[in-house]
């Protein structure tokens, strides 16, 4: 006769089983019990708007000491509020407090009449008059710009372009080498007909990006984190952080077609950035022409861009003062966890403080 | 909408029960704990099998409502016609195809031949949508396989580090699960399969927006593709808006700086670097003026 190899007593499945079901069942009043959930904690004020975007400007509880303020740049999909998820859990509250001036574009939600917005429309522009505006406001030649993932990637893009007006460069999990054999969202890209599929779609639906980004790891994330949700039931605080993550995930724009169209193409299928050939409008984007100091923090367990997406930046770039930092967590959690909050706003502060 | 909550939660109890039922389902036949560990063994993985059946219907759109977050149907994975798995989808279609073979295969003549001609490409793009999304199927069904032999495989070594709860095996068989995925996912077949689908898709929904275009034009409703180039025009014009808005400023700024010149031939040198800085102060400032508003946050 076969031996249960896994040693579980079938009593003890049962019991597991039905215990399950409880917890699952007493949860439910703890669900039902949650209030309208909310992101971005930090008081902040509006001063710049232009069609979707906002530029918004957080307001710390002492005043800055930093000269130079910093403009983070997030990625078109999702929404910015990562940075800045709850109290407990925001880099932006952290830079605040270590006496960094932080501003921070919000793309908004695009619809039809973003539909031919190009990377250009959001490079040389939406960012530059969002550069201007800080700039302007600090009656400052340059100022510190902090690209976060794609958003790393237009602030690579911009600052090789405009390097006039940027005095410092941070790059947050930002891909620069798209072809490296453990990018699966590359490798799945690569053989689409990216033409085929915008003329088709036109602004790529969120819900559809989502499901692209559920697929990387499917079981995990369509079926153990709610599984894993039973046992934090009991718990209305962790709950209700579990709902805000969930909120800031499946909360995602529309991507505009045309610029997504561009960056499929230029960026994931044919790797220009890495081979200096990447085109904004009429320009190349060359690199070597950064010359400013770079700052570039990437997640050692980030299974949307792998560490080796980013370390490349170091030989590309011009600056001689290049700076890479490994964290250790994902491309989530070097903005939400515990560890994030302790080590990562700190370092970026030291770093600009050096600068 | 008052019921929406209920509704996602409903879904949400409804999601996590199915899942673990369908892994827990095969031990709990018959009371009594003097279950033998061969049995209790095929019925694990009678379970696991269970569960792997209700994962791909899962992935196959059938039971997606069930799920909280509402992913039924959405492309590439979904079924964009009716919702239904692609072998149903085949099979009405093949049934409906039979009937109406002979008039389809047969070519279009006089006025109504291009239209003949679209609904043929429209009937043959669904057929090779349907077989591409289950080579799609095949390959994840291939993938969860895997997975199942992998943790059959370490059950038949029996190591004394097994799990000794239900729970951690099903952690165990997902971690399995992500590694037999995550080395398909990267592989050149999967690639090439991933891409065939969704190609396909973007094929098949062409011709479908190409005859409900056709139908907007008959109402007399304005069609995408017409939006669609009063937006590009209008795009286009932004930009020269723009770019004329920087030429304007710039001529500005030029001319600031002549003035400053000129000026610096009658006035004291003192004068003329204040003026110049001035001028190029100008230059720094962005073509659009800054709006502040506060928000109660």
């Amino acid at each position: 006769m076969m031996q249960n190899p896994f040693n579980i007593d079938p009593q003890h499945a049962r019991d597991e089983v039905e215990a399950f079901r409880r917890k699952l069942e007493a949860g439910m009043e703890t669900l039902r019990n949650v209030g309208p959930i909310e992101l971005g904690s930090t008081p902040r004020e509006a001063v710049y708007r232009e069609d979707k975007l906002t530029l918004w400007h957080f307001v710390g509880e002492k005043k800055p000491t930093a000269k130079v303020p910093i403009l983070i740049c997030y990625a078109l999909v999702n929404t910015p509020w990562m940075v800045d998820l709850q109290a407990d859990r925001s880099m932006v509250r952290n830079l605040l407090e270590q006496g960094e001036d932080v501003y921070l574009i919000d793309w908004g939600y695009p619809d039809g009449a973003d539909r031919w917005l190009t990377l250009e429309d959001y490079i040389d522009g939406y960012l530059d008059r969002c550069v201007d505006t800080v700039r302007r406001r600090h009656e400052l030649d340059a100022i510190n710009l902090l690209g976060i993932c794609q958003g790393g990637v237009f602030s690579l893009c911009y600052t090789a372009l405009h390097g006039d007006k940027v005095r410092n460069l941070v790059t947050m999990v930002t891909p620069v080498d798209f072809h490296t054999p453990d990018n699966m969202l590359s490798h799945w890209t690569r053989g689409v007909d990216i033409d085929l599929f915008v003329d088709t779609v036109g602004n790529v639906p969120a819900d559809l990006m989502n499901w692209a980004y559920l697929t990387l790891k499917p079981v995990r994330l369509n079926q153990q984190k709610y599984v894993g949700l039973v046992d934090i039931l009991d718990n209305p605080k962790e709950v209700e952080n579990f709902l805000r993550m969930e909120k800031w995930i499946f909360d995602s724009p529309d991507q505009a077609g045309e610029a997504f169209r561009q960056f499929a193409k230029e960026f994931f299928q044919e790797n220009r950035l890495m081979r200096g050939e990447a085109k904004i409008g009429e320009r190349v984007v060359d690199l070597g022409a950064i010359r400013q100091p770079v700052l570039n923090i990437f997640a050692e367990q980030d299974h949307l861009v792998p560490p080796a997406a980013s370390k490349p930046l170091g030989d590309l770039v011009g600056s001689d003062d290049y700076t890479a930092i490994a964290f250790k967590g994902g491309h989530i959690g070097i903005y939400v966890s515990s560890r994030a909050q302790r080590e990562v706003p700190p370092a970026i502060h030291e770093w600009l403080a050096k600068r | 909408m008052p019921e929406k909550g209920h509704d996602f939660i409903d879904q949400y109890q409804n999601f996590v029960r199915e899942g673990w039922d369908a892994w827990s389902r095969q031990m709990e036949q018959g009371p009594g704990a003097e279950l033998p560990g061969s049995e209790a063994m095929g019925r694990l993985f009678g379970g696991l099998d269970g569960y792997g059946e209700w994962l791909k219907s899962m992935a196959a759109g059938g039971d997606m409502g069930a799920m909280p977050m509402g992913i039924g149907g959405i492309p590439p994975f979904g079924a964009p016609l009716t919702g239904e798995s692609p072998e149903v989808m085949t099979r009405r279609f093949e049934e409906w195809l039979s009937t109406a073979r002979e008039a389809l295969g047969m070519p279009g003549l006089g006025i109504g031949r291009e239209q003949h001609e679209e609904q043929q490409a429209l009937l043959r793009a669904a057929l090779d949508y349907a077989q591409h999304f289950s080579r799609y199927q095949a390959l994840l069904g291939r993938v969860h396989d895997r997975a199942a032999e992998a943790l059959k495989a370490q059950g038949a070594v029996g190591t004394p580090t097994d799990p000794e709860s239900l729970r951690a095996l099903y952690d165990r068989w997902v971690n399995l699960a992500e590694q037999a995925y995550g080395e398909a996912a990267l592989s050149d077949e999967f690639r090439e399969v991933y891409a065939s689908v969704v190609n396909a898709q973007m094929r098949l929904r062409v011709l479908q927006q190409h005859q409900v275009e056709r139908l907007a034009v008959q109402l007399g409703m304005p069609t995408r593709k017409e939006v669609d180039s009063l937006g590009e025009r209008l795009q286009a014009v932004r930009r020269e808006l723009r770019h004329m808005t920087g030429l304007a400023a710039e001529v500005e700024s030029l001319r600031a700086e002549v003035n400053a010149l000129r000026g610096a031939t009658a006035v004291p040198a003192k004068k003329t670097a204040s003026a110049t800085k001035a001028a190029t102060k100008k230059t720094v400032s962005p073509t659009k003026r800054a709006t502040t508003k506060k928000t109660s946050r």
